[in-house]
């Protein structure tokens, strides 16, 4: 009872909450001066960069031009994107594609060093091993995506040329169909083989640098559920009865050691969505990322709020489902903080 | 699996043995807490940075006017390390390398106190009242919680910085806007958690103030995660700084690890590695030795919570 | 048994979000433990062609049959008329649609474009009272998409341009000076002029807002609204040029298929031009071979010289001198700046700046040599530019000294200086900083490096609301634009900074630049110019740290290469290229 009042509850006030959140952000974005600087030079006279804030209704009141923005929404009209010169409804779907696709590449990679780490170090809880699982899990959390991805872009590209930089091959690329944006998928649908290996090489490095910053977490979760998996009667029975000491660890104390961290798998996704911004950038990969960091920098509102919109949807939806998880898996938690 | 994770302070013991009983904790905690040697390990290198913070006047001779700017010798761009008395070498605007590292720790100790410091004030405060008041004033405060939260830290802290243009004071400011969030929620949290155990509403019925509550049941409580948070924080903060100063929302020629990167990453192909390499590695030190200590911290006092994002 | 319900479906929904990850891991799952075999498929792209791309060769490293340029920015518009001048868009402008005339491959000199002579007084397509240019034009060219090119598609995309008269966009040029225009016969295009204008065929007719594009298609798509961008031609360039338009994937790349029919130099090649903002990964694309060619500026020489199969371009000087503004007309400071609102009005203030720079620093240091010192606003390589006019050289002593005599140099004084971040203009400004922090303490300099997008909102503003600026000039083709614009009291930047109130002699500047503009005979001409470049130097309104070097580096293997200094940036035209 308590968990469907509350998803109901929640359900309703999600709506606002991303009303409030836009809200926000488009406040924001006028404080800081016009948000069509792009399309300004000094060439213009007074009068001319008056029509050009007249285009954008930027000679309106401020909550008139909010709802100009939110009535466009509710149209499917998310306005025009200055830095990459069109509809911003026509460019998001790709950028979203990409960024998803390395989001869940960069998943994997943190979930399975997570895990794997994590059970690694709790089954060896305070010996040598277990201290060196937490030195490299934590060094993830703490290495500068900037710096890491630098060094691994000159020792992977420029002195071994194993891993390139992009997307893809754009000659294989621009040769397949590409009905879902994402480009190992679009290869396997058109059953090419090579445009899809292509596709996996282009994305080991970002993968790899963007996973490594969420594995600290998952690890971290992994090894402390483990330890306290391994202090369970169970477990102890398990052991009485003669089972193998790998079996009684993989068979038993990890399966129900990954039930919460599961929730932290749900969490570390915020981790790599902000993780994307710097990875996307440096590794050339034309994703929301890097999309929105040109946008910040460049002052093109709509393209700022598509951003907005789509994270914090995105955002309040993972928490939700997390928070949701979380309490059923751990009922002493009081829902509603 | 136990409830209440510390203490049931219901019947109070005279002040005395109370503080002898929480110095005695202390000292246990401390003692496992330093019997993990990675722990051990981001000990020694938080004191050797921030001695580096803090002597940094002694080490190197601080610039004029302003010693948090890079000094720069136009005459010596881009020597490797060693040469003529610049012994990590210069940037391609002949900032000395050496200097920007250590200065960098100066100019990092200063940001995470700053935010950390204002942080956790503003974030216990508003948690405290939230979670005590209850009510409207929650439900607002929780939603507006919410909205901070929908937005990835680091996208928001960039939205902010970008308006209010590139300088470091901006930075600071921006983080803090963004970071108060986590201690206001775990704060309420906590709160809740305590207005909800038996013992306060005896102490409620026995008549005991509001203050007297919070203080010797609440606070104490809260405290250890918050000790963690900022733990971790002092080298989150750090990271997400110069993250930001790396994109370009510093100013120009600021003695800022994040600024060297940015400046350094040019030279990197051309085998000027130097630039960029020592402040990088010191941005990543800064934030693994925190981290360390942040996690056996967290291992000892609350070995269940785990930190969101 | 509702709340067990609801606990079912909230696991059920984490394992479809597992369940989604796991199926996608098994698609790339294959990557991670086996970077081997994905190596391997990398080594195969690289050299045979692929039977899936049709005969075109895949991989990144030396494709064959497409020139791989990396550009450092993304295009706004790639519409004519609403491009702005120095915008990246102008770029793609350039090579897919056709002017006029055009400037050719080795140097100022006009060459024929869609029209098949280049009107003079001398072939009588300029009328004797210079207001009536005559056009011959191509017979047989077409558009793109195969629509046939005539004179009415050139009245009608002037007068398109001129119609809409975007802000953004340049129809000033043509609306400022056409008075009217007519199409005689299919292949004969007229325009009339307002008052005879010299600099007509070089600074306008070679404009991108005077480029052709086809009334067909232009109808078919939106057709023309005063004042309102046409989304599609922003987005669909069609012209007559050398390349024609393929995709433009946002902030990845912009592809083009050459044109075969081409009336001028076929081009070899296909081209892509990569949007890379990131000057390192171009550095490094470059040493690795997957771009032929790379946008860079004289700072990155130091990096890419001596690699290998890489080919350094560094002749001659580009025409945007790099300049620091000094506002005359204050209104609105950021609160740190404690100068008074007349501080620039002060010549001696201005001059003692132009000596406390450290040129030797800036030159040999940012740029690496390449470039040249020139403090005035006659670039090398331009008519009028007096080799012997006087040249500021840092002279310490000299700016204390007139420091002291304006009345700073005791109290010193704080002031703001806005620049881009991260490019050659913030470290012009670190450069002025440390000269003139170096000089004394007192008077600081706060450099203000800024996303572009700021910057260009400060100097677009009137009056501009910083004491001092950072950037380079726009290039001209002739001394009569830069003075104009730089230095003349009514001029644009006269206007905005006000050097009427700085001048010693206002009028007596005024007047050599005007009488300049109007004198035929050259020799004379020189010396009014080499007169005003004497009293600018007594009389400074900026400081100029340099007049920047050409710097682009391609790999060996491209053949042809030529540069003009005069197309947009980055200055090339990709059909005379092969490889």
């Amino acid at each position: 009872m308590q968990v469907r009042e509350y998803l109901i509850r929640r359900l309703m006030i999600l709506p606002l909450l991303v009303i409030g959140t836009s809200i926000i952000v488009f406040t924001l974005t006028r404080v800081g001066g016009s948000p069509i600087g792009i399309y300004l030079s000094h060439e213009m006279s007074q009068e001319e960069v008056a029509e050009i804030e007249a285009r954008y209704h930027l000679d309106d009141p401020l909550p008139v031009q909010y709802l100009y923005w939110a009535g466009g929404v509710l149209r499917g009209d998310l306005g025009w994107s200055g830095i990459s010169a069109g509809p911003v409804t026509q460019v998001m779907p790709d950028k979203i594609a990409a960024s998803l696709e390395l989001a869940v590449a960069a998943g994997i990679v943190a979930v399975t060093l997570g895990v794997g780490l994590g059970t690694f170090a709790g089954a060896r809880r305070n010996r040598l091993p277990d201290h060196i699982a937490r030195i490299f899990s934590i060094s993830g959390a703490s290495m500068p995506t900037f710096w890491f991805a630098i060094i691994l872009l000159i020792v992977f590209w420029v002195y071994l040329g194993w891993f390139p930089v992009g997307r893809s091959t754009t000659a294989l690329f621009t040769s397949i169909e590409h009905p879902t944006g994402l480009y190992t998928v679009d290869a396997l649908l058109a059953g090419n083989l090579r445009a899809f290996g292509d596709a996996l090489w282009h994305l080991v490095l970002p993968a790899v640098t963007l996973g490594y910053g969420a594995t600290a977490i998952i690890a971290r979760m992994m090894r402390s559920s483990l330890v306290e998996e391994l202090q369970e009667d169970y477990v102890d029975a398990a052991r009485a009865k003669g089972l193998a000491e790998r079996v009684v660890l993989k068979r038993h104390a990890r399966r129900n050691a990954l039930i919460p961290t599961v929730t932290v798998i749900g969490l570390s996704f915020g981790f790599l969505l902000q993780g994307s911004v710097v990875t996307e950038i440096i590794f050339q990969w034309p994703g929301m990322g890097r999309w929105m960091a040109d946008a910040v920098l460049r002052g093109d509102q709509a393209t700022i709020m598509a951003y907005v919109l789509f994270t914090s949807v995105l955002f309040l939806g993972v928490n939700l489902v997390v928070d949701i998880v979380y309490a059923y898996l751990d009922r002493r938690v009081v829902l509603g903080d | 699996m136990v409830d209440i994770p510390h203490k049931l302070p219901a019947v109070a013991p005279s002040t005395e043995s109370a503080l002898r009983v929480r110095l005695r904790r202390v000292r246990e905690l401390s003692a496992s807490v330093l019997a993990n040697p990675t722990t051990v390990l981001g000990f020694v290198l938080i004191v050797a940075m921030i001695s580096m913070a803090v002597f940094a006047p002694l080490i190197t001779e601080a610039n004029t006017p302003d010693p948090y700017q890079m000094p720069r010798d136009w005459g010596a761009l881009n020597e490797p390390p060693g040469t003529d008395g610049f012994l990590l070498g210069t940037t391609n605007t002949g900032g000395d390398v050496f200097y920007g590292v250590v200065w960098g720790a100066r100019t990092s100790l200063r940001l995470s106190l700053i935010v950390v410091g204002i942080t956790v004030l503003v974030g216990v405060l508003v948690g405290s009242v939230a979670g005590f008041r209850g009510g409207k004033f929650d439900e607002i405060l929780m939603r507006l919680v919410d909205v901070f939260l929908s937005i990835p830290e680091l996208i928001f802290a960039l939205a902010i910085a970008a308006v209010l243009g590139p300088s470091f004071g901006n930075i600071i400011l921006a983080l803090a806007v963004v970071f108060w969030v986590k201690y206001a929620r775990i704060m309420r949290a906590q709160v809740l958690h305590v207005k909800a155990n038996e013992y306060v509403d005896s102490a409620r019925i026995i008549g005991d103030s509001g203050w007297n509550i919070y203080r010797r049941d609440v606070f104490p409580n809260a405290i250890t995660p918050i000790i963690v948070q900022a733990t971790m924080d002092m080298g989150h903060i750090v990271l997400v700084g110069a993250t930001l100063s790396f994109i370009g929302l510093a100013e120009a020629g600021l003695a800022e690890w994040g600024v060297l990167v940015s400046e350094g990453q040019a030279g990197i192909s051309a085998g000027r590695w130097w630039a960029s390499t020592f402040p990088g590695l010191m941005v990543f030190l800064w934030a693994l030795a925190f981290n360390l200590v942040g996690d056996g911290l967290r291992d000892v006092l609350d070995p269940r919570t785990e930190t969101a994002r | 048994m509702s709340a067990r319900r609801w606990r079912a479906t909230a696991l059920l929904l984490v394992l479809a979000m597992i369940m989604a990850a796991c199926t996608s891991s098994s698609d790339t799952e294959p990557d991670d433990p086996d970077a081997p075999a994905t190596t391997e498929a990398a080594g195969e792209s690289e050299g045979e062609s692929d039977p899936t791309t049709g005969g075109e060769a895949g991989g990144d490293v030396g494709e064959e049959d497409v020139f791989v340029h990396a550009g450092d920015d993304e295009p706004l518009s790639l519409d004519p008329a609403q491009v702005e001048a120095g915008e990246y868009g102008e770029a793609v402008i350039l090579q897919v649609y056709d002017r006029l005339v055009e400037f050719g491959p080795d140097g100022p000199d006009l060459m024929p474009g869609l029209a098949t002579e280049v009107p003079s007084t001398d072939n009588g397509l300029i009328s004797a009272d210079g207001l009536t240019y005559t056009f011959p034009l191509r017979e047989g060219v077409s558009f793109h998409d195969g629509s046939p090119f005539t004179a009415d598609d050139v009245v009608f995309s002037w007068d398109r341009a001129m119609t809409m008269s975007l802000p953004e966009g340049t129809a000033d040029l043509l609306n400022d000076n056409v008075a009217s225009m007519q199409a005689v016969d299919d292949f004969t295009f007229e325009v009339t002029l307002q008052a005879p204008n010299a600099a007509f065929l070089n600074s306008i007719v070679t404009a991108s807002v005077a480029a052709v594009v086809s009334q067909e298609v232009v109808e078919a798509n939106g057709g023309v609204v005063e004042g309102t961008p046409n989304e599609f031609m922003a987005t669909n360039p069609i012209g007559t040029g050398p390349f024609k338009f393929v995709e433009w994937n946002r902030n990845e790349n912009l592809i083009f298929e050459k044109n075969d029919d081409y009336f001028g130099q076929v081009p070899a090649l296909d081209l892509r031009i990569e949007i890379g903002p990131d000057p390192d990964v171009r550095v490094l694309g470059l040493r690795a071979g997957e771009y032929d060619m790379i946008e860079t500026d004289p700072s990155f020489i130091g990096d890419i010289e001596g690699a290998e199969g890489v080919v350094i371009y560094s002749e001659g000087l580009l025409l945007e001198p790099i300049h620091i503004g000094l506002n005359l007309n204050i209104t609105d400071l950021p609160e740190e700046d404690t100068i008074p609102a007349d501080f620039f009005h002060d010549p001696r203030i201005r001059q003692a700046f132009n000596y406390a720079f450290d040129y030797e620093a800036f030159l040999n240091g940012a740029l690496g040599g390449f470039g040249d010192f020139n403090p005035h606003y006659i670039p090398q390589g331009i008519f009028g530019y007096d080799p012997t006019a006087p040249v500021y050289q840092q002279d310490l002593a000299k700016a204390e000294e007139l420091f002291r005599e304006a009345g700073y140099w005791d109290e010193g004084f704080t002031v703001s200086v806005i620049t881009e971040e991260a490019n050659l203009f913030e470290i012009a400004a670190l450069v002025l900083k440390d000269s003139i922090e170096g000089l004394n303490p007192n008077m600081q300099i706060r450099v203000l490096a800024v996303a572009e997008a700021q910057f260009d909102e400060a100097h677009a503003s009137n009056p501009v609301p910083y004491a001092m600026w950072v950037k380079n000039a726009d290039p001209f083709a002739d001394p009569e634009a830069y003075l104009r614009a730089y230095a003349h009291p009514d001029g644009e930047w006269g206007e905005i900074h006000d050097f009427g109130a700085g001048y010693q002699d206002p009028e007596r500047i005024a007047g050599l630049i005007d009488d300049a503009a109007q004198e035929t005979d050259t020799t004379k001409r020189a010396e009014l110019y080499a007169e005003v470049q004497r009293l600018l130097f007594e009389d400074p309104m900026w400081i100029i740290a340099a007049q920047e070097g050409v710097a682009v580096a391609y790999r060996d293997r491209v053949q042809g290469f030529v540069h003009n200094p005069l197309w947009p940036r980055p200055n090339v035209r990709w059909n005379y290229f092969s490889k």
